[in-house]
């Protein structure tokens, strides 16, 4: 019974995460001044904690907009495995998945969220040497 | 090392999920390498993302209730139906299909008679490779007893 809701939920979930409308990937790069103040920050800090509910503010707002180049089904899944520290087998009870499926969407998920890190931190790193930042339209 | 060996493991598993021999190697490799140093940032940034998102919560929208009930009523309906009747829903254009053929097929058979064909009929119809060759039609061919009469002439001839 507790399964079976669960995935009903988790389908219901996935169904309007996708019928959301996904940004492009261009629009990641568009980043506010707070947003690469962070990003800065997060660079040149070794232990990084939240300073101020503003911090965790701007850093839960990046984390949408980022999460938005993803996918529904790897945002669940990522956001499961490495943000809730549930188990493969966990996601795959709730989602209906195989194990396998629910390994390939993490790595997946994981890799292109890095690369899309990695371009919005080369693009700050551009930025503090050039001048201001140019957005992409 | 190779450069994409880092990024697998980067990418394989959650960073805090690392063994300390894994975080050792990729410590090692990124003080030389400047790609993977940059991976490795991007990795520890959006680990950090997701921890962040993961601890918001979110207040579901007024519909999302709705919806889950919508979605548990269609179950339960689906559960209660008889499987014939779901077998019937799935499968039943197919079905009504392939009865009114085998019907069709049937009285095509056994309702409309087959033309009656005499073995007259059959002698005529039958074409030879030389007749065919030299154009001839069926109705050129001798009867019976033509046949004999020349057989026997010919046999006299050669007497």
């Amino acid at each position: 019974m507790e399964g079976w809701l669960t995935r009903i939920a988790t389908n219901t979930c996935l169904n309007m995460l996708r019928s959301a409308k996904r940004r492009p990937e261009s629009a990641v790069a568009d980043l506010t001044e707070d947003e690469t103040a962070w990003l800065g920050q997060q660079t040149s800090s070794v232990g990084y904690q939240p300073r101020s509910v503003e911090d965790t503010l701007i850093a839960a707002d990046l984390a949408d907009r980022v999460l938005d180049v993803l996918p529904a089904e790897d945002q669940l899944a990522l956001l499961m495995i490495d943000g809730e520290d549930a188990s493969v087998k966990e996601v795959a009870e709730a989602t209906g998945w195989s194990e396998s499926k629910v390994k390939v969407r993490a790595f997946r998920a994981r890799k292109k969220l890095r690369e899309a890190m990695e371009k919005l931190l080369n693009k700050g790193r551009k930025s503090q040497v050039g001048g201001p930042v140019t957005h992409e339209s | 090392m190779k450069v994409n060996h880092i990024i697998e493991i980067l990418d394989s598993t959650s960073l805090k999920n690392l063994s300390a021999e894994q975080l050792k190697i990729v410590q090692i490799h990124i003080r030389d390498c400047m790609s993977c140093e940059s991976a490795y940032q991007a990795a520890k940034i959006s680990s950090r993302l997701i921890k962040q998102r993961a601890q918001t919560t979110v207040e579901p929208s007024p519909f999302f209730q709705t919806r889950v009930m919508a979605a548990w009523r269609e179950r339960q309906a689906i559960e209660n139906t008889p499987v014939l009747s779901r077998l019937w829903k799935s499968a039943g254009a197919l079905v009504s299909s392939m009865a009114v053929t085998t019907a069709a097929l049937a009285a095509l058979s056994f309702v409309i008679p087959a033309p009656i064909s005499t073995s007259a009929d059959e002698t005529t119809a039958a074409y030879s490779a030389e007749s065919v060759l030299l154009g001839q039609t069926p109705d050129d061919q001798m009867s019976y007893d033509q046949v004999l009469s020349t057989i026997y002439v010919d046999g006299d001839e050669g007497k």
